[in-house]
């Protein structure tokens, strides 16, 4: 199968991923129906995932593991992405999640939330912090992009 | 997109923050109107923020919608 980062492009990105301090862990969720881009997503990260030793990704299919797919709520949701913290064998979720192929500006979405779960760290102003920090009813936020 | 990951990471328990592909969402994307991107929709659609905002205008809109 023809590769989707030239040589060039994934040099580059295991330059960036020099950035990259603590492991994460990204979960793929997939579907054999209705998908157009599942086969995509998935060649993306396996290119992707391998630049850096601190990641892993694990494949899983909405259909075979629908108890993973509601612990991450991601149903009747392909592709979807969960960028998760490690620890050995301990994943945390941080919420964290992308659906649909990040191709294209949303590419750079990706490296992007890969360095900052690994550095573990929101980076957020302290006002901003705060108030995240202290919400008491549940936030969902959904922010709808396209790839160009 | 960024920005929303940023605040879930802060607070994982209690906020979900989802980047969506509108082309491949369709219907997502017709539920909430979405005609140009970023847009962000809170809470499912208690809340709106369109265009890539600095973090103090995310926070007035959360506090908006969710309360001081």
């Amino acid at each position: 199968m023809e590769k989707l980062l030239p040589e060039k492009i994934a040099a580059q990105i295991r330059d960036v991923f020099h950035q990259l301090k603590n492991p994460v862990q990204v979960l793929l969720f997939v579907s054999q129906k209705n998908c157009d881009f599942c086969a995509e997503t998935r060649q993306l990260l396996e290119e992707v995932i391998p630049l850096s030793d601190l990641l892993s990704l694990s494949v899983h299919d909405l259909a075979e593991e629908p108890d993973l797919a509601k612990h991450y709520q991601v149903e009747e949701k392909s592709p979807a992405i969960v960028i998760a913290a490690r620890e050995g064998e301990q994943v945390t979720d941080y919420g964290i999640r992308y659906l649909g192929i990040p191709s294209g500006h949303e590419f750079t979405t990706l490296i992007q939330d890969l360095i900052l779960v690994s550095g573990r760290d929101s980076g957020l102003s302290p006002q901003l912090r705060e108030y995240v920090k202290g919400l008491t009813k549940p936030l969902h936020l959904q922010v709808f992009v396209t790839p160009t | 997109m960024v920005l929303a990951h940023q605040i879930a990471m802060e607070n994982p328990s209690m906020v979900l923050a989802e980047g969506v592909e509108a082309t491949e969402f369709q219907e997502l994307s017709e539920k909430y109107g979405i005609s140009s991107v970023p847009d962000t929709v809170i809470n499912e659609d208690a809340g709106r923020v369109i265009g890539a905002v600095p973090e103090q205008n995310m926070l007035a809109e959360l506090m908006r919608v969710l309360g001081k």
